[in-house]
């Protein structure tokens, strides 16, 4: 396992991209100490700020994370990262394959594109996780999101495909959604606005927008396969499928073929 | 010439040479504002590049509304003429807009051109209760009241409720505009509100206008996309420019403590933000109070003291003003082109001890 351990606070943002099992097995550990990871016009080097000890194993572990780590596991194909402590906005933005847990916090955009691999975050993270950048098609795009803690507003914007599971989540949970599935035990005001397809699944939620329209309770087969989807990832979240669930329809100002379960 | 360092006046050459200490020993620089004219604008941008500053603008939060759902969705937009000769209906989205110019020759004047001269010039609102002929106060917010407006134009939602009146005059009319500010409405709401006019432009002609912007944004995003490539914030440490809207986002850096100097550009009069004090800066600016910045210098105001390119908002474009009343106050362009001569010709900034 080769490992990263943060010796002090980061004078500057640093760009994790090119920082992987995959790229770090190539190289001496001279060569990995002298990567840049600076982003102004100082420049910072992997080893200034880290103790580097590589063995080429396809795990990496970042002991101390910060929240100036932007875009760690972004594009990762293959292999483990796990940060002990936060990181910074795009956390596995990209990313194609492979797993990356991260102890702490994270920054907003998290997964941000992902369209395989599993992302879990064991704190908070902030705004857009799972959700578009600017300019971006898409937000999540077929990877796993899995938020242990609180994410911020505007989680899951404009995903397409995957899956997110959070413990709480803001204001505009699921805005814009393209498809995909996205599940939390309590979200903020306006659920899924502006949502064309997709599927919402919520314990609590503040003010449901008047463009969504309640069609009642059903007992489908599809939930219950969602349900044993999901027990793999939160058995809190399969749970909520359990109870007696209302649905509602929406975002009636598009083409209205989301949907958002509300467990009573 | 009136040039402040600390507080105490002196002259510009001793404010450059300060400012170019400053802005030579820092690691991350931001050169916000740009509130100028276009050669400004320009220097503005080759001097961040030089020593690869970020950028971003004083209205930037509705800029990035504007620019953020134009990526997506695009946009059907009209122009203030346009709208002012050819709209028999005006929707106005929230409160913002009924304070700008545009909205007086608006209500003053009828359509003169097109199918609808002649007729009378309605006028809706959503969100504000102001002097129209529907008038609907929204709880929910715009965003969604902009969606419920899209649901009955669409035939998702039916009735005869406000909105769905609001919906059905604007179906109706011959030429309609959907008046918004961007900062007010945010980016879901205008991206909700060019599905609208998408929507209602199947059956008639319907356009959106956006009013308001503060300083002179829309003159740095054409200014920026010509130079760049990008839009405003971009950052240049990395010798190319990258473009983040999170990450150079001056008001959110200079709260994370990752700046270490500020230029602020304000040569066409602009609010100074509140965080401004609280980081070592530079102020270029027009009638400057010595307070605003740690080394302030007096520039002359485009199209005022001398004659500049800026955003001309009635018409729309990019137009010369000659100067109404002539100084010798120095351009802001030519300050910004002394700093970057000053710290080009020096030593370039060598790499500092090891960071941490």
């Amino acid at each position: 396992m080769s490992t990263l351990i943060l010796r002090a606070a980061p004078p500057e943002r640093l760009d994790f991209l090119n920082i992987n099992p995959l790229a770090l097995s190539g190289l001496s550990q001279g060569e990995a100490e002298r990567l840049e990871v600076g982003t102004t016009r100082t420049g910072v080097r992997l080893g200034e700020c880290f103790s580097v000890s590589l063995d080429g194993a396809d795990t990496l572990t970042i002991e101390g994370g910060h929240e100036r780590l932007d875009r760690v596991g972004a594009s990762l194909s293959a292999g483990t990262i796990r940060v002990t402590g936060d990181v910074g906005q795009r956390l596995g933005a990209g990313m194609a394959g492979g797993s990356l847990t991260v102890t702490g916090n994270a920054g907003p955009y998290a997964a941000s594109g992902a369209t395989g691999g599993t992302i879990t975050i064991e704190g908070d993270a902030g705004d857009y996780a799972g959700g578009a950048v600017y300019a971006a098609k898409t937000g999540l795009d077929g990877a796993t999101l899995i938020i242990r803690g609180t994410a911020g507003a505007h989680l899951g914007d404009r995903m397409r495909r995957g899956t997110i599971v959070a413990g709480a989540a803001g204001a505009f949970a699921g805005s814009r959604m393209i498809a995909g599935t996205l599940a939390a035990l309590a979200v903020g005001d306006q659920p899924g606005l502006g949502m064309r397809r997709g599927t919402l699944v919520l314990g609590a939620h503040g003010r449901m927008a008047e463009t969504f329209v309640e069609t009642g309770a059903h007992d489908l087969v599809f939930l219950r396969l969602l349900a044993t989807a999901l027990r793999g990832l939160s058995p809190e979240h399969a749970a909520l499928l359990d109870k007696p669930l209302r649905r509602y329809s929406g975002d009636l100002a598009t083409i209205a073929k989301g949907e958002i379960w509300v467990a009573a | 010439m009136a040039a402040w360092v600390k507080g105490g006046a002196t002259d510009a050459g001793t404010a450059i040479e300060a400012a170019a200490s400053l802005l030579a020993k820092a690691r991350a620089p931001v050169i916000a504002g740009l509130s100028a004219d276009v050669a400004a604008i320009r220097a503005a941008y080759d001097l961040a590049g030089r020593i690869g500053a970020s950028v971003d603008t004083a209205g930037s939060i509705g800029t990035y509304a504007e620019l953020g759902a134009l990526s997506r969705v695009g946009a059907l937009t009209s122009t203030p003429a346009e709208a002012v000769g050819r709209a028999d209906m005006v929707l106005v989205v929230g409160a913002a807009p009924w304070q700008t110019p545009l909205m007086k020759r608006l209500i003053d004047t009828k359509p003169t051109r097109g199918r609808a001269a002649g007729s009378d010039r309605a006028l809706l609102a959503v969100g504000a209760n102001a002097t129209a002929s529907l008038a609907w106060p929204a709880a929910g917010g715009l965003t969604e009241a902009v969606g419920v407006l899209r649901a009955f134009a669409r035939g998702h939602l039916a009735g005869d409720a406000l909105p769905g009146q609001i919906a059905a005059r604007l179906a109706s009319a011959q030429y309609g505009v959907l008046l918004y500010d961007p900062a007010e409405l945010g980016e879901a709401g205008i991206e909700m509100l060019q599905g609208l006019a998408m929507e209602l432009s199947e059956t008639t002609r319907c356009f959106t206008l956006a009013t308001g912007g503060i300083g002179q944004d829309r003159a740095v995003v054409p200014v920026a996309a010509w130079l760049t490539g990008q839009a405003p914030r971009s950052g240049f440490g990395r010798r190319v420019p990258e473009h983040d809207p999170w990450r150079f986002d001056a008001a959110r850096q200079v709260a994370a403590g990752e700046v270490d100097a500020v230029l602020w550009l304000a040569s066409v009069p602009v609010a100074c933000p509140d965080w401004l004090s609280t980081v070592p800066s530079v102020a270029l600016v027009a009638d400057g109070a010595s307070k605003t910045a740690e080394i302030v210098i007096a520039v002359g105001q485009p199209g005022r003291d001398h004659g500049g390119v800026l955003w001309n908002d009635p018409r729309a474009a990019l137009t010369y003003w000659p100067a109404s009343a002539p100084t010798d106050l120095p351009s802001a362009a030519s300050i910004l082109g002394a700093l970057t001569e000053r710290l080009t010709t020096g030593q370039p900034a060598s790499r500092s001890e090891p960071a941490c």
